[in-house]
Formats: structure tokens, C-alpha cells, sequence
């Protein structure tokens, strides 16, 4: 499976995230997004005329919609990652989908804005941003009154492979996430799951490895 | 409550929002601090800021019973001393090096930070507790009219069936902490946190300035 | 707000090769500025008021100076050497001043723990002694026999070694950096940071690069580049204050500090403060 990715792209990385979570190898095809407007050329067009990345291309078949590759690479190699057979996980699955693609509109915006110099209303891209994070706040609050600790259910599934990266860099846009303990919380469970990768502006965290010991001159 | 926060206590967060082995920013007054839990449970408040090189220590990793600065890894005990800095790994830090760190009080699910020394202990929560905290961008004069209640002199407010315990961050900037009985079943808790959803809201309209919808 | 002594410097201010009719609408050092090519094709910059600003077109960027520069722009020789790929890795807007994004470039202590497994990993966390000196003769900062054990030192990599580095900084918001060429031992490859002060509290970043690689895609060499910045944004935009302090008892430094040092010190002697924070403000 190849995947036309670019390596500061919170969908492209939805990707290679959930890839990594679940064990499947992906052929990188880095796309020149910035500053070489690769995304919009012929070749690209060719393949996804609304020339968003990223890409994935397997056999004949070609997806746009990180959204829609996510549930492809789930549906072949880990079905547990989709909505099990309950009505309403099913739906809630649904539900942060749609939503995820309001966080590309708001946070992904204001992002590109803040570091790419891309165009955009700031101050509204910020705004609409903080309204989708007390969503996302509240819906997990709820959640977890409930007693599960993921969007649609007690485990994690392509629902918040969906939403976590535009949270997670929210700050890049210069939308902070102190004022959301509950996304904290969630953000900490999915970045201590086995195989989870990180992209530029989402740093290790260091405490799941010890301390090590180390001696002078030892380096 | 919050005019003089001087040996006074405040409610920076909810006990359940920090797990062990993590570290959250906060606010007591008008300054940043790094919220952090040990390994093995205790909670501890200092300046967010590592005097290495100016970095947010929130930003920052516990590891057992320090806290470390995401940019160098310079480490921190509770008391504010530094314990490691891991480019000289042969060097005992001098004592000079540390971080101003503040009292901190973990009762009832609420943990509380003080600067200076409080002659009195945080008040108690009289049966109940706490739900999730929340930003309301408004200020307490705006909170109390949403609520239709006044703030004692503790900064609790009663409204209906849920109680807000409130702390100015910044001007126009408030924290509230939600509590609910603590016999309150799921479905219970769920309204209440819809309830506070509710009146973040109408205080912020009373503000001026709601969040774009 | 003091710019006397850097109004007078080049600083860059857009990609040659994104030069064009329409121009790029920026600032510098809180003026608002336009670069964009004339009816000839010749890059021209116009300042606040509609006065034209030098120019100069070197090392893949457009440069410019709100002032007079005393100087022709500083040298680098690698620029002009055959066989190497010059590569333009794109701004990237950070919201800190464009001395701390200089002071974080000059820094290696930090790659175990932002750059983890690329440019550091623990437990190597040591920073051996290495020389620092101001070379009077060229008015240069200078820090070399710098080495650091990386797991992936460049895209071209496919193990962990140990990198020799030597820094230059040549004028108060660029640096130079000469790394260990892996493909090419006898060679250094050339790193640079360009920052455009638009103000003092941020900056717009340009990295760029001129190295020996026949191997990697130019593409590859970027994403390489972009994902270093990127972890680093996130530290810059979160330093206390966001102002450079160039007096000491703001910020405590080791001897893994000393390029850090002698680069405030050398700021400090020229009166380069635009973007700094002195105690006497």
C-alpha cells in the first residue's frame, strides 16, 4: 500500500498512526506540500482532483479522505479498531468521524495559518477550534462518566485515531489545551498505546521508558 | 475570595485529572504553575518555568518522584531542588539551581496550591464531589448571575443540584469545578455536566463574548 | 525597543525561487515590507512608506536591510562549491524571538529529548568539552569540536554515530552549521538558519541547506529538515519569557552552554537587542 503523505500532515500522520497501531506496512510517498505546492500538481490532481493529501493507493484502488482510510486499513487488518455491533457505538463512530473533519477546518486551519503562513481568518479558525475542543471535552467527560475512556467505546478505535492529531497540535495554531483535563487524559491513554508513533510538535513521552543510568564519559 | 490569594487556598484541579506520573499546567493568582504528581502519588506545585533556558516545566515528564523539563531533561524534586541534568551526567547540581515550588493540599478529590504559608486548611466539600472542571470565559459577577446564586465567602457557589467552586485565572478568565452529591448515579452526573455546559453559556453571554458557534 | 545597531544588518526575507510579480507581503522588524519581482524580473524590496530597500539575491533567499549595511553580506564559501544540492526548506512562523530561535539552533543538548531517536537518545546525554570563541578577525561566533552520539544524523544515515559539528554565527539572527557528511567524510555538510525578525517576539524561519547527497530525494531532504524545525517550534513558543534575557540571573547555563554564552555575550557587545530582554527595561 502506498501512501502519498506529508510529514507535517496531522491526516497524512491519522495514517501512518494508525498503520503503525495495527501492524500494517505503508510504502511512503513523500509529497512536497510545503514549499513546493506539490499537492496541487498534474500528477496529484490526477490522482485526488480536490488536491488534499494524503493519498493511498492499493492495487487499482485509490482513496482520498483520511477518514475513509482509516476505515479501510482497519477493516483489513483490525476490525476490532471499527464500531463493534452496538447501535449506538456504531453511531458514535459516525459521529466523531464527521466531527474530525470540523477540527481540519478549525484547528488544521489555523495551524497552516499560524506556521505556513497559509491564508485564513485567524481569530474565527481560533475560535471555531475552541468551540470544537469543549465538544470534544464534553463528549469525553461524558464518556467517562460512563466508564470508557475512548470516543466510541472502552477501547480505542479509528474515531480517535480520526481526532487526535489536529488536538494534539492545536497548539501549533496557537490554541492552547490547558483549559481540557479530559482531553488530556484521553490524548495520554492513545500516546501510551502500544506501537503509537509520533509526528514533529508531539514529543516522546519519556516517562514510559526509566531513567537511565548513566555514567560520565559513558556517552 | 480572590482579591488576596496570599496564604489563602485555591483550587487549581480535580485529583482524578492527574494520575500519577503526569504533570498538568495550572493557575494560582495570575502566574503559570507545573502541577505534578509522583509515581508514588504525591502532588507538588512549582513555577512553570525551568531556569535552565525559560522552557514551561508543564510541558515537561515525571519520571518516579521527579519531574523533568522537556527541552534539556533537567530534573526537579518536590521540594524544587535540582536532581540531574543529564548533559553532565558526572555533576551534582549545586543548590542554587531550583524552582520556586508552592504548598499543596489534596482533600475530597480537589487539589489545592497556596503561596505563602495558609494558616487555615481548604474547606471541605460537606458530601460532595467533584465532577470536572471547566473554563468559563466570563468573570464571577457573570457566573453568579448565570447560576442565580452569590459565592460565599469560600468561592462556593450553590445552584440547583450541583455546586461550582470557582477561581479566577485570568481577568475574565474563571475555572469552576462542578460537584454533585456523591450518591449521584451516572445519569445524574451526566445532566449535571450538561447543566454547567449550560450555564458556561449564559455567562459568557452575560460576558459579551461566547465562544463561535 | 532598541534597533540601532541591527537596523544596519541583511536579513532574509523570501525564496528566490518563489520571487514574482504579485510579491510577498511581509514585515521586518515591525515594518511592513513587499518583496516581489519588477517588470525586468529583478527582485525589489519596498519599505513602509514606499522607499526601496537593498537587496541582495544569495544562498537561495532574498535579503534586505531596513538600514544602511556597513557590511556585504557574510560569506559561505560552501555555497559555491560543485557537487553540492542546494536545498530551500520553506518559512516556518514562530511565535518567539528570532534570537531564541538562533540560541535553540546553536544548542545540542537538547536532542535526546526533542529530537528523540533523530539527532539524540538517552542514556547518551553527555555533551563532551568542545572550544567556543569569538574570532575577532571576522567579528564571527564560533564553537567547534562539537561532538554528539546520533541514532540518524542526516537523511543519508543508517545507523548511529558519533557527528562532529562546528557553528558559526555570523550575523545576529543567522547561524551556520557544519555537520559530518555522512557519504562524504572529507566534507562537511552546510545547515543554516536565516531568521527574518518581522518583530521581537516573532519570526518567520528559513532554513537552509547546501550538502552532499547524491541518494536522498530532494523532497526526502526537506521532510528531514522541517521535521527537526518542528519539534523545536514547539519548545520555542513556550520559553519564558519569549524575549532573548541577555543579562545573567534570568536563565542559569552549564558548560554544555558556552556557544549560548559567548552568542549573548557577542550580542550584548554590539548592542544587537532587537528581540532581547535586558534588566534595566
Amino acid at each position: 500500500m502506498k501512501l502519498y503523505d506529508y510529514i507535517l500532515s496531522p491526516s497524512g500522520y491519522k495514517v501512518r498512526l494508525m498503520a503503525a497501531l495495527i501492524g500494517v506496512k505503508l510504502e511512503l510517498r513523500p509529497v512536497d506540500f510545503h514549499p513546493g505546492l506539490e499537492h496541487r500538481s498534474p500528477e496529484l490532481l490526477s490522482l485526488n482532483p480536490a488536491g488534499s493529501i494524503p493519498i493511498l493507493e492499493d492495487g487499482d484502488l485509490i482513496l482520498t479522505e483520511s477518514s475513509a482510510i482509516l476505515v479501510y486499513l482497519a477493516a483489513k487488518a483490525a476490525p476490532k479498531w471499527l464500531a463493534g455491533e452496538k447501535p449506538e457505538e456504531a453511531a458514535r463512530v459516525q459521529q466523531w468521524l464527521s466531527f474530525s473533519g470540523r477540527l481540519t477546518a478549525s484547528l488544521g486551519a489555523a495551524r497552516l495559518h499560524e506556521m505556513l503562513l497559509r491564508p485564513g481568518d485567524i481569530a474565527a479558525l481560533q475560535a471555531q477550534g475552541m468551540a470544537a475542543l469543549r465538544e470534544l471535552e464534553a463528549g469525553l467527560v461524558e464518556q467517562r462518566l460512563r466508564g470508557m475512556r475512548f470516543l466510541a467505546a472502552d477501547r480505542p478505535t479509528v474515531a480517535d485515531i480520526a481526532c487526535f492529531p489536529y488536538v494534539a497540535l492545536a497548539p501549533d495554531g496557537g490554541v492552547l489545551l490547558d483549559a481540557y483535563p479530559t482531553i488530556r487524559l484521553w490524548s495520554r491513554a492513545l500516546r501510551s498505546l502500544d506501537g503509537f508513533i509520533e509526528m514533529p510538535g508531539i514529543h516522546r513521552l519519556h516517562e514510559l521508558k526509566p531513567e537511565p543510568q548513566i555514567e560520565p564519559g559513558e556517552a | 475570595m480572590l482579591a488576596d490569594t496570599t496564604g489563602s487556598w485555591t483550587p487549581v484541579a480535580l485529583s482524578a485529572d492527574l494520575p500519577a506520573g503526569t504533570v498538568n499546567p495550572a493557575r494560582i493568582a495570575t502566574e503559570s504553575i507545573a502541577l505534578w504528581r509522583s509515581d508514588s502519588g504525591r502532588v507538588a506545585a512549582s513555577a512553570d518555568r525551568c531556569p535552565h533556558r525559560g522552557m514551561r516545566l508543564s510541558h515537561g515528564f515525571v519520571r518516579g518522584e521527579a519531574i523533568s523539563c522537556i527541552y534539556h531533561g533537567w530534573s526537579y524534586a518536590q521540594a524544587g531542588n535540582c536532581l540531574r541534568i543529564p548533559a553532565h551526567p558526572g555533576l551534582v547540581p549545586p543548590e542554587t539551581i531550583r524552582v520556586v515550588t508552592h504548598a499543596v493540599e489534596e482533600a475530597d478529590g480537589v487539589i489545592w496550591v497556596a503561596f505563602g504559608t495558609p494558616a487555615s486548611i481548604p474547606p471541605k466539600l460537606d458530601g460532595f464531589v467533584p465532577l470536572r472542571s471547566l473554563t468559563i470565559l466570563a468573570m464571577t459577577a457573570q457566573i453568579e448571575a448565570a447560576a442565580g446564586a452569590v459565592a460565599n465567602s469560600e468561592g462556593l457557589i450553590e445552584s440547583g443540584t450541583i455546586r461550582l467552586l470557582l477561581s479566577t485565572q485570568h481577568e475574565g478568565e474563571t475555572l469552576v469545578h462542578v460537584l454533585v452529591k456523591d450518591d449521584a448515579d451516572v445519569a445524574t452526573r451526566i445532566t449535571a455536566s450538561r447543566t454547567a455546559e449550560n450555564l458556561r453559556r449564559t455567562a459568557e453571554d452575560l460576558q459579551g463574548k461566547g465562544s463561535v458557534q | 525597543m532598541t534597533m540601532q545597531a541591527m537596523i544596519d544588518e541583511w536579513y532574509p526575507v523570501g525564496l528566490i525561487s518563489q520571487l514574482d510579480a504579485g510579491g510577498r507581503r511581509t514585515a521586518l522588524m515591525g515594518e511592513p515590507i513587499l518583496v516581489a519581482s519588477d517588470i525586468d524580473g529583478k527582485a525589489k524590496v519596498t519599505g513602509g512608506n514606499g522607499r526601496i530597500l537593498p537587496v541582495r539575491l544569495r544562498y537561495g533567499h532574498v535579503w534586505s536591510s531596513l538600514g544602511d549595511p556597513k557590511n556585504e553580506l557574510f560569506p559561505i564559501p560552501e555555497a559555491d562549491q560543485p557537487g553540492r544540492r542546494f536545498v530551500d526548506v520553506g518559512v516556518v512562523r514562530v511565535r518567539c524571538s528570532p534570537l531564541r530561535a538562533v540560541e535553540n539552533f546553536l544548542d545540542i543538548a537538547h536532542f535526546p529529548f526533542v529530537h528523540t531517536d533523530i539527532l539524540g537518545a538517552e542514556p547518551h546525554t553527555e555533551v563532551q568539552n568542545y572550544k567556543v570563541e569569538i574570532r575577532e578577525d571576522v567579528d564571527e561566533v564560533w564553537a567547534t569540536q562539537v561532538k554528539f552520539y546520533q541514532p540518524q544524523a542526516a537523511k543519508s544515515a543508517s545507523g548511529g554515530i558519533t557527528t562532529e559539528y562546528m557553528y558559526r554565527v555570523p550575523a545576529p539572527t543567522c547561524s551556520v552549521l557544519y555537520k559530518t557528511c555522512p557519504p562524504r567524510p572529507s566534507e562537511w555538510d552546510v545547515i543554516t538558519l536565516f531568521v527574518q525578525p518581522l518583530a521581537e517576539d516573532i519570526c518567520d524561519v528559513w532554513p537552509w541547506m547546501a550538502l552532499f547527497d547524491d541518494e536522498t530525494s530532494l523532497t526526502d531532504l526537506i521532510h528531514f529538515q522541517q521535521t527537526i524545525f518542528l519539534q523545536d517550534r514547539s519548545i520555542l513558543e513556550n520559553q519564558i519569557p519569549r524575549l532573548l534575557p541577555l543579562d545573567p540571573g534570568m536563565e542559569i547555563p552549564t558548560r554544555a552552554d558556552l556557544t549560548s554564552i559567548a552568542y549573548r555575550r557577542w550580542l550584548k557587545r554590539h548592542n544587537y537587542t532587537y528581540g532581547a530582554q535586558l534588566v534595566a527595561q
